[in-house]
């Protein structure tokens, strides 16, 4: 063949075709790798409040303007100091004196034009006070470094404003606390529900129940007329259907672990060299006929709920589509299982038998894709829903994704402090490494900041804590332990000065921003709830609090 | 527009920007500069000036600390990507302010979803240099140096000027290039010499850093296995039985774009190229009735595009500065060498100390036994030695103690040699002989003594 230049072989005089990515798809490339249109879309409808403009706000707020949110509002009544400046990078000489908010919100925007930033120059507690509505228009809110009194008053505006499902979206609460190498994080949501957890594997071979139509071709084949390369390429798949079959004619009634070398045994028999590679995929996957194909543990723990028995017309999509699964489970075609995946990993075959093994899957996924929809139709009308109320695409996601939903039932603030939840999980880990210690440290000082109006930061506000404030706090949390909290973990706080150390902001403001990432996506499991980020000994540890 | 280097050589113009308010800019900035440090370094001082209860018995804080890390201290950072950009920011704001800073590549822009020093007007410049300019135009006080090249342009005496490097670095063969630079600079009798190395990767919502001390933790070189191997398909499943879409791609990349253009190199970053291949890719995937092929998949394959994101970068990028940090003031005790973080099944780290290799061939003393069979023809013994986890590497030449074993290249060489592949082992090597291994991914001669087994 003779050699041609790369311009004349491509279409470099057409205009450029559609398929090729625009401006967006190349900026956002690296990120769409991970979360795809459908998350990105969800970012790009996000409105983010950030209260607290400090340089852990900012590094968090910037990790979140960078992949593309709608909004972000900054409120914060702070004046620009030099050593806010120092520590903040969203802040220059420049803006000394200024208001935080607006100069931290300037130099936010410029990491992306496509993103709308305002800033609001106000005390968030009084604000909380006079405009409770101004907060519920957010998507989510990052509370950064605030004082505990405003971390308990949003988070009980927020519980309360989606108290019952029908009401306005569940608007979830980040608060932040950081001094110098120690932070903690918190996540507040009511309730979480995801379908794209991207789990390792999405497979469902069901190679223990072989559906008809996979049965019927691996038994239809006539292997012995094949050639030594078609041999060798006979899907591992369809080995072990046929040996299945083999061992079973031969009295077995299931392959168990036990069985399992016998089972071995009988897959051999078809092998003709010992070189097959084919055969030894076979051999190493047969673990997969005896691992019983069966509705998922926590899929039945979301069929058991409440939520899913009791569906109306204001329940979310989430529980419609979870009901409308239980039902197709109870379908004679479903056997009790849920619909299978579409998706065939890699083996050794040829193009042709991979590709007619992989219809099989596609057209029995299909085929119980439109028996889930009339489920879901049922469902719909059952509570006085159109039709066509879900999104032909959520459906078909839904489906695809419902080997691995996952659903948190979040905890609040005052939750976490008014209940006894805590009380157990307290007294077990004080014990076991820092990080308990550090998360009553941190409670231990904002009582003090409470009681006193400022951050504890001498040493004579430490002997104050530990003598006056931890003896409380500990018969209140660690009930009839004979736990300590450890001088350390206080020292180690106070020793920040409730000061934003650099690195520790970045750490902390990278951490919020995945979680809110997930958050928002709905994507992969985020946080449920408080991670210790502990940068002394390099090591996070979290808790449900 | 005033000249500007007489101002501040680091303040950057805004377009939109008068003479005047240039002026008043450089003015307020220098007053801040001028500021005593008392006044800004509030945050950091109070670390430095107050001992923690895990500083080091050793730690003596307060100004000489603060001189060493202000006035003293060289760092360099090798990359000026995404974890680059980050280290960037964080060790200006830490208080180092002598930097320096290496990266071959320009900016593009996919970088701008996380590379947050660059903007659009910046693409198709140098990472190095606009990353370097942007810095000292937003953190008075801070000097960046930028190097727009390569690491192997320098030699030990241009690494020997830093107490400390920070790499953030998407390539395993620079990685393993300045980890063996940095092990062979150390001399025993001078502390000096030796450097520590802090090393950040991520991929997604995961990533790792650690920290390297040359010959005394674990080196690069000696976790090289826990790399994942990359993904590679067989040739005879690319070229006789494509079944996804990636096999179409590779067909498209590996076999037909050398057929067609000859000696024309396949340039990835080039639209025109990846249209190309895209269109090859799909004409075949359609011929075998293959789903999938699109032209981010396509690009994804041939680039090796691992997803990147600022979130993770942050975590990655803060965790290396914040061990330079305790390294370079004692503030607290570093890193004990290795954190992974995975964020996207909730989310955990996992603190550990990785430990040395003894058969390392860059840190360790012994020398790593390679066992094989007497009758195993030549061509066998470097297949196998591709397939290593612990050497990585993908083209080996192999010598013997009497000369050239096998070359790859040069093309006499290989000629010369390649009649030695369809040889066994026992007719060309004696047990204990050492077979010297040299790979364009390694940045050593890799010595192996040969066993024989039944």
């Amino acid at each position: 063949m003779e050699s041609v230049t790369v311009t004349e072989a491509t279409t470099g005089i057409e205009p450029i075709p559609s398929y090729r990515p625009d401006e967006k798809t190349r900026r956002y490339d690296r990120q769409l790798r991970l979360w795809a249109s459908a998350g990105q879309k969800s970012l790009e409808q996000a409105r983010i409040l950030l209260i607290g403009a400090d340089a852990t706000g900012c590094q968090a707020l910037k990790n979140l303007v960078l992949p593309g949110i709608s909004h972000f509002t900054v409120i914060s009544d702070a004046t620009v100091r030099p050593r806010d400046i120092a520590t903040n990078f969203f802040l220059v000489p420049d803006s000394m004196g200024l208001s935080t908010a607006e100069e931290t919100t300037r130099h936010l925007k410029e990491l992306n034009p496509s993103v709308e930033g305002c800033s609001r120059q106000a005390d968030p507690l009084q604000l909380l006070k006079d405009e409770p509505d101004f907060f519920l228009s957010f998507t989510m809110i990052l509370s950064v470094n605030s004082p505990p009194e405003l971390d308990l008053a949003l988070s009980d505006l927020i519980w309360s404003a989606s108290e019952n499902e029908s009401m306005t979206p569940d608007i979830s609460l980040i608060t932040v606390r950081n001094s110098g190498f120690v932070g903690k994080m918190r996540v507040q949501y009511r309730q979480h529900c995801i379908v794209d957890t991207h789990p390792d594997s999405t497979h469902t071979l069901r190679l223990d129940r072989p559906f008809q139509e996979l049965k019927d071709f691996a038994l239809g084949l006539d292997i012995n007329d094949m050639d030594s390369m078609e041999h060798s390429h006979i899907p591992y798949v369809i080995l072990l259907v046929r040996a299945l079959e083999r061992f079973k004619a031969a009295g077995n009634a299931e392959v168990t672990y036990d069985n399992m070398d016998a089972f071995k045994g009988t897959l051999l028999t078809e092998r003709r060299a010992l070189d097959e590679e084919n055969f030894e995929e076979a051999e190493s996957q047969a673990f997969r006929v005896a691992s019983k194909t069966e509705i998922p543990e926590n899929i039945k723990a979301l069929f058991a709920s409440s939520q899913c028995e009791n569906v109306s017309s204001s329940s979310r999509n989430f529980w419609l589509l979870v009901h409308a699964l239980k039902q197709y489970t109870s379908l004679p075609q479903s056997e009790n299982l849920l619909p299978i995946s579409a998706s065939l990993p890699d083996m050794k075959a040829s193009t042709t038998d991979y590709v007619h093994l992989q219809n099989l899957y596609k057209n029995k996924a299909n085929g119980d894709l439109r028996a889930f929809k009339e489920c879901v139709k049922t469902t719909l009308s059952s509570v006085g829903l159109d039709e066509d109320a879900i999104d032909d695409e959520e459906v078909v996601n839904f489906v695809k994704n419902c080997h691995s939903l996952h659903c948190i039932d979040g905890r609040s603030l005052r939750q976490e402090y008014e209940t006894d939840v805590r009380k157990e999980l307290i007294a077990n880990e004080l014990s076991n490494g820092m990080h308990m210690n550090y998360y009553l440290g941190f409670e231990a000082c904002e009582r003090f900041y409470t009681q006193n109006k400022r951050w504890p930061i001498s040493e004579d506000d430490t002997t104050s804590i530990m003598e006056i404030i931890v003896p409380p706090l500990l018969s209140e949390v660690a009930g009839a332990s004979d736990n300590e909290l450890a001088e350390s973990a206080v020292k180690e706080i106070i020793r920040g000065g409730f000061g934003c150390l650099p690195t520790t902001s970045a750490f902390i403001g990278g951490v919020v921003a995945q979680e809110a990432i997930k958050l928002i996506t709905a994507q992969y499991v985020p946080l449920d709830n408080t991670c210790i980020i502990d940068l002394v000994k390099s090591t996070l540890e979290k808790f449900r609090l | 527009m005033p000249d500007r280097s007489i101002i501040s050589p680091y303040l950057l113009p805004d377009p939109s920007e008068s003479a005047e308010e240039i002026a008043q800019r450089a003015a307020t900035r220098i007053a801040y500069i001028k500021l005593a440090p008392e006044d800004k370094y509030v945050d950091v001082d109070r670390v430095l000036d107050v001992k923690g209860p895990f500083a080091d018995e050793a730690f003596q804080g307060g100004n000489e600390a603060k001189q060493f890390l202000r006035n003293v201290c060289k760092v360099l950072v090798i990359g000026a990507g995404g974890l680059g950009c980050e280290i960037l920011q964080n060790l200006a704001l830490m208080g180092f302010n002598d930097i320096h800073v290496i990266d071959m590549d320009t900016i593009d822009i996919s970088n701008l979803n996380r590379q947050f020093l660059f903007r659009e007007s910046d693409v198709g410049k140098s990472k190095a240099v606009v990353a370097a300019a942007f810095i000292m135009n937003r953190v008075p006080g801070v000097k960046v140096t930028p190097y727009h090249g390569k690491i192997q342009d320098h030699d030990e005496t241009y690494y020997s000027q830093f107490q400390l490097i920070v790499c953030g670095l998407d390539s395993i063969e620079a990685r393993r290039w300045i980890n063996a630079t940095l092990v062979q600079m150390v001399d025993p009798e001078d502390a000096d010499t030796v450097k520590p190395l802090i090393d950040g990767g991520t991929e997604g919502f995961k990533g790792q850093a650690r920290v390297i001390i040359p010959t005394v933790t674990s080196c690069y070189e000696c976790s090289i296995d826990m790399l994942t191997p990359p993904t590679t398909f067989p040739i005879c499943t690319i070229a006789n039985t494509p079944r996804l879409p990636e096999h179409c791609i590779e067909w498209a990349s590996v076999l037909e774009w050398p057929k067609h253009f000859k000696d024309k190199k396949l340039d990835n970053d080039d639209p025109d190229h990846i249209e190309w291949l895209y269109q090859k890719a799909l004409s075949r995937a359609q011929e075998f009735k293959i789903e999938g092929v699109t032209w981010s998949l396509t690009q994804g394959v041939v680039k090796n595009i691992i997803p990147a994101i600022a979130s993770t970068n942050a975590i990655i990028a803060a965790s290396c500065c914040n061990e330079a940090f305790k390294i370079a003031t004692t503030s607290n005790p570093y890193l004990d060498n290795y954190m992974m973080y995975v964020g996207n099944d909730s989310l955990y780290t996992f603190t550990f100390e990785h430990e040395k290799r003894p058969e390392c061939p860059v840190c360790g003393g012994e020398t790593i036994e390679f066992e094989v069979k007497k009758d195993t023809k030549l061509e066998r013994v470097v297949e196998m030695l591709t397939e290593r986890q612990d050497m990585q590497i993908k083209k080996p030449s192999l010598s013997g103690p009497n000369g050239p074993l096998f070359f790859q290249a040069p093309k006499q060489l290989y000629e010369a040699t390649k009649a030695n592949l369809e040889k066994t082992v026992g007719e060309i090597l004696q047990e204990g002989d050492q077979l010297n291994v040299t790979d364009r991914a390694l940045p050593f001669t890799l010595t192996l003594r040969i066993k024989f087994v039944a």
